[in-house]
């Protein structure tokens, strides 16, 4: 898959940080606010699709290889159930909320009732958002990329 | 009264959007109508107070099933052809 | 009319009916059955997860096996389309 015209490609390195941005803000914002991993990684991955689509994947291929990506979702998965056994390690059962009330990392708990938005509470939960939303940017970009890269010379041929 | 108006509309477009993208021919036409039935349903399921819902609709729904779809568009062929 | 056209009618006509008669029986809009679990959850999230967003802390805490289900599932797809697709970018 060939890339596109020259305007498009400026439009897409200008607005590709502010999706990537944003879609950070809702992974790390998870616990706070409407969204999450899953939600946070395929904002992301869309804008890493929309690179994607404006450049051409040969040219993404030469920077970003296909087995990191893989080895990325691998990460999030392992960091995610990790996280899991932690807590069926360090509390009871497994998912347990382990890191809640011990006022370290996200480990403080707000007043009930109250809407104050503050980050450092949910105990393992901005964790686990991290780790799925690694997941998820790295899996879903994977799947787009080597589709693309695998429909490259069909493309060129017309 | 408004969000009863919209509650009525949007439904009509998002069928109207499906049914199109059923009737054509024309297969980037189909996936563009696709991801605008997407959009209208995160529209819908905002204005239902999913927001949760709302976004993951419109990344995945949106975004990257027109994406996959436009490439496997182009790996093949763009109209469709009568069986 | 051929047999497929008559098998068609009737298949469509049966599915339209229980989707009519489903649509007829559901309970009103913005009244849900009374259950002890949602009030349960929405009283005490706060302060079991520390989490201001109920949502996520039903995603991730309450029901954390959904969440661990949904990513095999995305783990068995992205899996299975890099195996098939990687002998095409050799």
């Amino acid at each position: 898959m060939s890339g596109m015209s020259k305007i498009v490609k400026t439009i897409s390195s200008i607005t590709f940080p502010l999706i990537t941005i944003y879609g950070l803000y809702v992974i790390a914002h998870g616990h706070l606010t409407p969204g999450g991993g899953f939600q946070g990684g395929a904002i992301v991955a869309s804008g890493c699709a929309m690179m994607l689509v404006s450049y051409g994947s040969i040219w993404i291929v030469s920077r970003v290889k296909e087995k990191n990506l893989s080895i990325l979702e691998s990460l999030g998965a392992v960091c995610f159930i990790l996280l899991a056994l932690l807590g069926l390690g360090f509390g009871a059962v497994f998912f347990n909320n382990f890191l809640v009330g011990t006022n370290s990392l996200f480990g403080v708990v707000p007043a009930a009732g109250s809407g104050l938005a503050d980050i450092n509470t949910g105990g393992v939960i901005p964790l686990m958002n991290f780790a799925v939303g690694l997941k998820v940017i790295a899996g879903l970009f994977g799947i787009v990329l080597v589709m693309a890269h695998a429909s490259r010379t069909k493309g060129e041929k017309k | 009264m408004i969000l009863e108006a919209i509650h009525i509309i949007l439904p009509i477009l998002i069928v109207a959007a499906a049914a199109f993208a059923v009737l054509t021919k024309d297969l980037i036409a189909a996936a563009i109508a696709v991801a605008a039935m997407s959009l209208l349903l995160s529209l819908e399921f905002y204005i239902l107070q999913a927001p949760d819902v709302a976004i993951a609709e419109a990344g995945v729904g949106a975004c990257l099933t027109t994406a996959i779809l436009v490439i496997a568009i182009k790996a093949t062929k763009r109209m469709e052809e009568e069986a | 009319m051929s047999r497929r056209d008559i098998a068609a009618v009737l298949s469509f006509s049966i599915v339209a009916m229980f989707f009519i008669f489903g649509a007829l029986m559901i309970h009103p809009f913005g009244a849900p059955d009374e259950t002890g679990m949602d009030d349960n959850i929405i009283t005490n999230a706060q302060t079991e997860t520390g989490a201001n967003n109920a949502v996520t802390s039903v995603v991730f805490d309450y029901r954390g096996f959904d969440t661990l289900g949904e990513a095999t599932i995305l783990f068995t797809a992205v899996a299975a389309v890099i195996m098939i697709f990687r002998r095409l970018n050799k």
